[in-house]
């Protein structure tokens, strides 16, 4: 990384001799330092679990918010820097209520991914579409959501890059999770058993121990649609971890 | 009673009658009738060809039914200049939806759509008098109809444009089954719907000046869509 | 005013309700449209007379209110006139100039001649400066030959070797300009006459159904109503007979007839007196 350092890291819209563009590169790299959110998603439903950091005792926990709904079938879990996040989840919600709007339809959750995409690439210079940001977003989104298709989950990452995943872990401990997720996924996992995997992995990664005011857990069922899970469900999974 | 006489000045026509104005009318009435049937697994539409402007007819063979979809169509009859560009924007939307979402739009999502691009131009609106049929998400036929403005309502039959007065109350009576008694409740058939239709466009034609030459029909069921035409008096 | 004399009208139009009207119209009540008759009359001169030709299309605004009327109106024996514009306009006109011409015929005892027709019914319609919307063309035979005339409804004519006049008016004078020449055979010109009218039919919304023709030659009159059907109506493809018990009884009520009493007279069959 540091042997290729150079002039062109400064600038969004300059690519260096060897193709690369350093600010995107390092916005990916931001999310590193972010706190770790998976999503599993199942047959029966999607599943997202995030890590809240509770940096100080005197914090207010309820007011970190790193789950969200997007429109009744779309929820999202971000890591990153939260104030861009925000900026991200007013388009994806705008989006979701336009489609509705003028298709009296919902929107698919890969439409709603595309969409927030196209915000997510509008750094460098202003063109006729308006005024560009000056950088890249610092945010990976998860997106949990359920269409014609059935229950669906989509990675996003600040280069506006969408995948669409059996299972993914974003944040800090992304590398480690992301190793346990490939081995304990397999296609016909209940929904409650995915609760528990992702409680178990997040468990194994986070710094601080585990309870039930530093993760928040989200369910995105047919029946359900977007569920959080209240502070005695989540001490209800916590209480079946080995 | 006054002793001054309140005009006191000499009335000369020439001069007391008001500036002339003029102004453009945007609109054209270029008439036509669409009518459309809706059973449990089909819907049929149909629409005169006849494009006329005042007393005088511009084509007898003008086709006005619009195939958005396999399964959406859309008639349209009312200002032409409107319906051209109304349809043209219709199938670019078509087309980006499906470039967008990659899947064909719905009719109910498409029938949605129409209202809000007609709703959008609220205070200029198309002069076009909008019927949009399809199968709905469960392969049921659906009518939705328009007013200029994005009203939509969803209905099983619906007659409109220059003879949709003169129609509406026989297709109430027949398809409707209204005002009578002893009727029983049996199927549309898609051959009675068809017949209807036909006859429907004969009596339009005997009364209607903008109705006539012939018919174009599109019968739409889960296996496609297919055409029929035919003829009406051409006076 | 007794009942044995009885108030004779003021002769002529009464204006008695155009204030009022005037003040409906200004408060959003219109006064309602009356029957026009977008039309296509013609007329030609031919080798020995005159053959007039009528659609029979009627219309109030857009939709047609009768599919078979009649635009070719007698005036008198030997002449006929043709009607375009406001229906009652048109057959009030005719009818009474027709009564004026009868009448004039049995002053001087002479057939009326075609140029008194035509000026008579001039001046009337000056006289109302447009207000009667008659547009006419008027045909027939008198002691100097065959005449036509087109009048508009201001009271300006023309006198014509073929004319055409009403909504299909341009249609048939395509066919006329192409096709007319002086020294037409009746038959020759009955298919010309024919042939105007479809064209006015078939390519002006304003007329429609079928061909009327009037032929007037010196000392007979051939009137040939639905000379032509131009256009067959459609065959219905279903029945729309409503089976007995289809209508609703609301309520119904039985009032008994009481005979008190029956007589029967035979009456015998008279003869015809033929004394």
């Amino acid at each position: 990384m540091f042997l290729t350092r150079s002039e062109y890291d400064r600038g969004v819209n300059t690519f260096s001799p060897e193709g690369r563009l350093f600010q995107v590169e390092y916005a990916i790299e931001a999310i590193k330092l972010g706190s770790t959110a998976i999503g599993i998603c199942t047959s029966e439903g999607v599943v997202l679990a995030v890590e809240k950091r509770i940096t100080s005792p005197l914090m207010e926990p309820t007011t970190i918010e790193k789950i969200v709904e997007v429109d009744k079938h779309i929820g999202c879990a971000v890591s990153g820097l939260m104030a861009d996040s925000r900026t991200m989840i007013d388009r994806a919600r705008v989006e979701c209520q336009n489609h509705w709007f003028v298709y009296n339809e919902n929107m698919s959750v890969e439409s709603c991914a595309q969409a927030v995409s196209n915000l997510a690439i509008q750094f460098g210079d202003s063109d006729d579409d308006g005024a560009a940001m000056s950088r890249p977003f610092g945010v990976a989104i998860l997106f949990a959501g359920i269409d014609e298709k059935g229950p669906q989950l989509y990675h996003m990452d600040p280069s506006g890059t969408f995948v669409q995943f059996d299972a993914k872990a974003i944040g800090s401990g992304s590398e480690g999770a992301q190793q346990s997720l490939q081995e304990v996924y397999h296609r016909s996992m209940t929904l409650s058993e995915a609760t528990t995997a992702a409680l178990t992995i997040l468990k194994q990664v986070m710094e601080e121990k585990l309870n039930s005011s530093n993760v928040e857990v989200m369910t995105m069922t047919p029946a359900q649609m977007f569920h959080m899970f209240t502070k005695e469900q989540v001490e209800e999974v916590i209480s079946k971890l080995s | 009673m006054s002793l001054v006489q309140p005009e006191m000045r000499p009335h000369y026509p020439d001069y007391a009658t008001a500036p002339t104005q003029h102004h453009f009318s945007p609109y054209a009435d270029n008439g036509g009738s669409v009518v459309a049937i809706a059973g449990d697994d089909f819907v049929v539409i149909g629409a005169d060809t006849r494009l006329s402007a005042g007393f005088s007819i511009y084509t007898r063979d003008q086709n006005k039914l619009f195939r958005l979809s396999d399964t959406t169509v859309l008639g349209c009859s009312g200002c032409w200049c409107d319906t051209l560009t109304l349809t043209r924007i219709l199938t670019a939307r078509m087309q980006m939806y499906q470039q967008e979402h990659n899947k064909v739009m719905t009719t109910p999502a498409c029938a949605q759509m129409l209202s809000t691009m007609l709703y959008y131009k609220r205070f200029f609106p198309y002069y076009i008098s909008n019927i949009l049929v399809g199968l709905d998400n469960e392969g049921k036929g659906c009518v939705y109809s328009y007013d200029p403005i994005g009203h939509c309502e969803k209905a099983t039959y619906r007659a409109g444009g220059s003879a949709g007065a003169l129609l509406q109350p026989l297709l109430d009576n027949q398809i409707g089954l209204k005002n009578m008694q002893n009727v029983g409740d049996s199927k549309l058939s898609l051959e009675r719907a068809l017949a209807v239709l036909k006859d429907v466009f004969i009596s339009a034609a005997e009364r209607d000046i903008f109705t006539g030459d012939s018919i174009l029909i599109n019968v739409i069921t889960k296996d496609g869509i297919q055409d029929y035409s035919f003829q009406l008096r051409k006076d | 005013m007794s009942v044995l004399c009885p108030e004779t009208p003021a002769p002529g139009f009464s204006f008695a309700n155009c204030k009022r009207n005037a003040l409906l119209e200004s408060k959003g009540f219109p006064v309602p449209k009356a029957t026009k008759t977008g039309t296509t009359i013609v007329g030609i001169i031919f080798k020995d007379g005159v053959i007039l030709g009528a659609d029979t299309r009627a219309t109030e605004d857009t939709t047609v209110s009768d599919k078979n009327c009649e635009k070719i109106h007698y005036l008198a024996p030997n002449m006929y006139c043709c009607g375009a514009g406001t229906a009652a306009d048109t057959e009030q006109t005719t009818q009474m100039i027709s009564s004026q011409l009868e009448l004039h015929r049995l002053f001087t005892n002479r057939v009326a001649r075609v140029a008194t027709a035509n000026q008579m019914l001039k001046q009337y319609l000056f006289r109302y400066q447009g207000h009667i919307g008659a547009a006419l063309v008027l045909g027939g035979v008198d002691s100097t030959g065959p005449h036509l005339y087109s009048i508009y409804p201001h009271g300006s004519t023309d006198k014509l070797p073929y004319t055409t006049m009403g909504s299909g008016s341009l249609a048939a004078m395509a066919v006329f300009e192409s096709r007319w020449n002086p020294d037409l055979e009746e038959e020759e010109g009955v298919k010309l006459v024919r042939d105007a009218i479809a064209a006015g039919i078939f390519n002006d919304l304003g007329s429609g159904s079928n061909v009327d023709i009037c032929i007037i030659r010196k000392g007979s009159v051939d009137y040939r109503r639905t000379f032509d059907e131009a256009n067959k109506k459609g065959v219905r493809q279903s029945s729309y007979r409503y089976p007995k018990g289809t209508t609703a009884v609301l309520s119904s009520k039985t009032i008994d007839v009481e005979v008190v009493d029956v007589t029967v007279h035979p009456i015998e069959p008279e003869h015809m007196d033929t004394a």
